[in-house]
C-alpha cells in the first residue's frame, strides 16, 4: 500500500513538473493584478506597489514621514502613521567637504575590510532580468535581458565618470519566478568577494500609473527611483539606514529623485551585505529615455553618500557637525551587527534546547544531556562532569 | 550575518555541543568528520568553481554535499534504503521545481524564505518515506541540485544562453542550506514521533520504531 502511494505521489509530481516546464515563463505580466494599494488612516492614498503589502511593513514617504502597515484586507493595507522618520544630517554637502559617510569610517565589513582606502568600488547585478518598459521595449517582459539592462549599464558609466570602480555583473537569473533571488543570490556571492564598498541590485518596478514616477528635475524629464529595504534579514537595521543616507543626499541634490522607502517582508539579498540595496528605476510604463535621464542624477547620490563631494579637500577638514553625524550612523550600524550576534546566541541556544528536549524529553535528564557535553567541550572547566567519567 | 551562515554556524555549534550526535551516528559520521566537512564547505564555497561548458560548479556549495550524498548513499542500510534515497531526491527535485514556478516571485509576497522551504520539502518527504536521516540530506542537497538543473535545461530549451550555476553561494547556497535544513527536520520530527510512539508503548520493546 505505501509503495502504491509513493509511486502515485511520485507520478503526480513528474506529472506536474513537466506540466510546469512547458508552462510560460512566470513573467510580469501579471503586475496589474500583483497592485496593491496602501492608504493612510484617514483613507488617502499613500502609495502603490506591485505585490503584496504585510502588515508590519514600513514606508518612508518622499516628505520623510515614517508609515507602518497596520492592517492589510484584501491585499490593500491601511497604514498607521508613526511620525516623522529622523533623516540622516547631510548639511555637509552645502559646504562641499569631503565627508566619507560609509566608505572609510563605519565599523562594517563592505566598507572597512579594504586595505586601499582610495579605492571605490560597486558592485551591480539584476535579478529579474527580464524587466523591460513597454514604451521603448515594446513589453514589460522578455525572454533574456531586458531594458533594464540598458538602465544598468548606464548607470554603470555615470558611476564610472564620478571616478568609482564598477562591476555589472550582466548574468541573467530566469525564469523570473521565485527561484530569481536564490540565483542571483549567487551572483551577489561572487560580486561580494570582489569587496565592493556596496552592491546594489537594479529593478524597475510594476505599478501602471507611469505619473507615480515621472518627474521633472532641473528642467529635464526624469523619473524617480524607489529605494526597497528588507526587513526579514539581519542587515536590516544598517540596510535602512544606508537607504535613509541615500534618500537625504538626493533630496538634498536632487529633491523628487527619490521617490520613498519601502522596508518590507523579504531579505532582498540584503542580508549578505550591510551595504546592499535595492533600487527601483521608474517602472514598466514609463519610457526608458526618462529613466536613463535619472541615472546620472542617480550616480552623483550614490557616490555622495558612500564617499562625498568630490572636491579634493582633505578628510581631516571635516566640520564637527559631518563627523558627529558620521559617528552617530557609526553607532546605528554598530547595533545592528551587535543585533546580529544577539540573535545568533538565541538561535544556538533554541536549537541546543530543542533538540534536547526531544531527544530527552525534558526534565533533569536534558539538563544532564547538556552538562556533559559542555563539559566535554571546555574539558570540565564549565558543565556537568559525569559521574561514571566516560561522558 | 545571513540566514545560511546562522544556520550553519548553529549546525557547528550543535555538533560541538554533541546534540546532534545521533544523528551522526545515523548519518555513519562522527563529530570530527562532521566538523570537517563544514569546515570543507565553508573553504570550498571561497574556492573558483569548476566550469563544464554552460555549467558552473562551487566545490563547497554543490561538490562537497554531492560527495557526502554518495558516500552517505552507499553507506544506507539497504537496497531498499538506496530506492528510497533516489526517489525521494526526484520527487523533491520535481517539487522544489514546481514550488519556484507557482511560489511567489517577489520577496514581499513570500510567506517566508524559499531557501529554508527546498529544505523542508527534502526533509519532509525523505521522512514520509522512511523516516531516514541519510535520505533526509541526500533529498534536501540532491533535490536543489536537480531542480536547478531542470530549470537550466528548460531555459536551454526556450534558447536562453544562460550559464547553471549549481551551489554558486558556496556554504550559503540553497544546496547546502537544504540539506542541513533537511536533516534537522527529520531528526526533530524522527525524534518527537519516536518519543510519542515510546510513551504510547508504556515502557514496552519498541519495535520498528527508530530508522537511520
Amino acid at each position: 500500500m505505501k509503495e502504491k502511494l509513493s509511486r502515485f505521489a511520485l507520478s503526480l509530481m513528474l506529472a506536474l513538473a513537466l506540466y510546469a516546464a512547458f508552462l510560460p515563463t512566470a513573467s510580469a505580466d501579471d503586475l496589474t493584478e500583483s497592485l496593491h494599494v496602501a492608504v493612510d488612516g484617514t483613507g488617502a492614498y499613500l502609495f502603490s506597489i506591485s505585490g503584496e503589502i504585510s502588515e508590519g511593513d514600513e514606508y518612508i514617504s518622499a516628505d520623510n514621514i515614517l508609515y507602518r502597515i497596520a492592517t492589510v484586507q484584501n491585499g490593500n493595507a491601511i497604514a498607521e502613521k508613526i511620525g516623522e522618520e529622523a533623516m540622516p544630517d547631510v548639511s555637509w554637502l552645502e559646504v562641499g567637504e569631503a565627508q566619507p559617510v560609509f566608505a572609510s569610517e563605519i565599523a562594517v565589513p563592505a566598507a572597512n575590510t579594504k586595505s586601499d582606502d582610495s579605492r571605490k568600488l560597486i558592485a551591480m547585478y539584476v535579478t529579474h532580468s527580464d524587466e523591460s518598459y513597454v514604451p521603448s521595449d515594446g513589453t514589460q517582459s522578455v525572454n533574456g535581458q531586458g531594458g533594464i539592462y540598458d538602465v544598468a549599464r548606464d548607470f554603470r558609466d555615470a558611476l564610472q565618470q564620478q571616478g568609482i570602480d564598477v562591476i555589472l555583473d550582466e548574468s541573467t537569473h530566469l525564469p523570473h519566478d521565485s527561484g530569481a533571488y536564490r540565483r542571483s543570490r549567487q551572483t551577489a556571492e561572487r560580486l561580494l568577494q570582489k569587496g565592493p564598498d556596496a552592491i546594489i541590485d537594479i529593478h524597475r518596478d510594476g505599478i501602471p500609473d507611469q505619473n507615480e514616477y515621472a518627474c521633472s528635475i532641473d528642467g529635464e524629464n526624469a523619473s524617480r527611483v524607489r529605494l526597497l529595504v528588507g526587513r526579514a534579514n539581519q542587515n536590516s537595521t544598517v540596510n535602512r539606514e544606508f537607504a535613509k543616507q541615500i534618500k537625504a543626499v538626493a533630496d538634498k541634490q536632487y529633491p523628487g529623485l527619490v521617490k520613498d522607502i519601502f522596508i518590507g517582508k523579504g531579505t532582498y539579498n540584503q542580508d549578505l551585505a550591510p551595504h546592499a540595496i535595492l533600487l527601483e528605476f521608474g517602472t514598466h510604463t514609463i519610457s526608458k529615455e526618462r529613466v536613463l535621464n535619472s541615472t546620472e542624477m542617480m550616480a552623483k547620490v550614490v557616490s555622495n553618500t558612500l564617499y562625498g563631494p568630490q572636491t579634493g579637500s582633505a578628510i581631516s577638514e571635516k566640520s564637527a557637525k559631518g563627523t558627529s553625524d558620521t559617528q552617530k550612523s557609526a553607532a546605528k550600524d554598530d547595533k545592528g551587527v551587535s543585533g546580529g550576534v544577539i540573535f545568533l546566541i538565541v538561535a544556538v541556544v533554541a536549537g541546543v534546547l530543542i533538540f534536547a528536549l526531544a531527544q530527552t524529553g525534558g526534565g533533569k535528564a536534558m539538563g544532564e544531556k547538556i552538562g556533559r557535553n559542555i563539559s566535554e567541550m571546555t574539558s570540565g572547566l564549565f558543565g556537568r562532569k559525569p559521574k561514571d567519567g566516560n561522558g | 550575518m545571513s540566514l545560511g551562515m546562522i544556520l550553519l554556524v548553529v549546525l557547528t555549534l550543535l555538533i560541538l555541543f554533541g546534540v546532534l550526535q545521533r544523528v551522526l551516528d545515523r548519518m555513519a559520521l562522527t563529530d570530527r568528520q562532521a566538523l570537517f566537512l563544514v569546515a570543507l564547505i565553508f573553504v570550498g564555497g571561497w574556492l573558483p568553481d569548476l566550469r563544464l561548458g554552460m555549467v558552473s560548479l562551487n566545490i563547497g556549495g554543490a561538490l562537497v554535499p554531492f560527495g557526502v550524498c554518495v558516500y552517505l548513499f552507499f553507506h544506507a542500510g539497504t537496497g531498499k534504503e538506496r530506492i528510497r534515497c533516489l526517489i525521494a531526491s526526484v520527487l523533491a527535485a520535481a517539487v522544489i521545481y514546481v514550488v519556484s514556478l507557482f511560489f511567489p516571485a517577489d520577496p514581499v509576497t513570500m510567506p517566508f524564505d524559499p531557501m529554508i522551504l527546498y529544505g523542508l520539502c527534502g526533509g519532509i518527504i525523505a521522512w514520509l518515506m522512511g523516516r531516514s536521516r541519510r535520505s533526509a540530506f541526500i533529498a534536501g542537497v540532491l533535490g536543489v541540485i536537480l531542480a536547478d538543473a531542470a530549470t537550466g535545461v528548460v531555459n536551454w530549451s526556450r534558447g536562453i544562453n544562460q550559464m547553471l550555476y549549481l551551489g554558486g553561494a558556496g556554504a550559503l547556497d540553497a544546496v547546502v542550506l537544504s540539506g542541513v535544513t533537511a536533516v534537522m527536520l527529520c531528526e526533530l520530527a524522527g525524534e518527537i514521533a519516536e518519543r510519542i510512539a515510546r510513551g504510547r508503548t508504556n515502557g514496552s520493546t519498541l519495535q520498528g520504531g527508530q530508522r537511520a
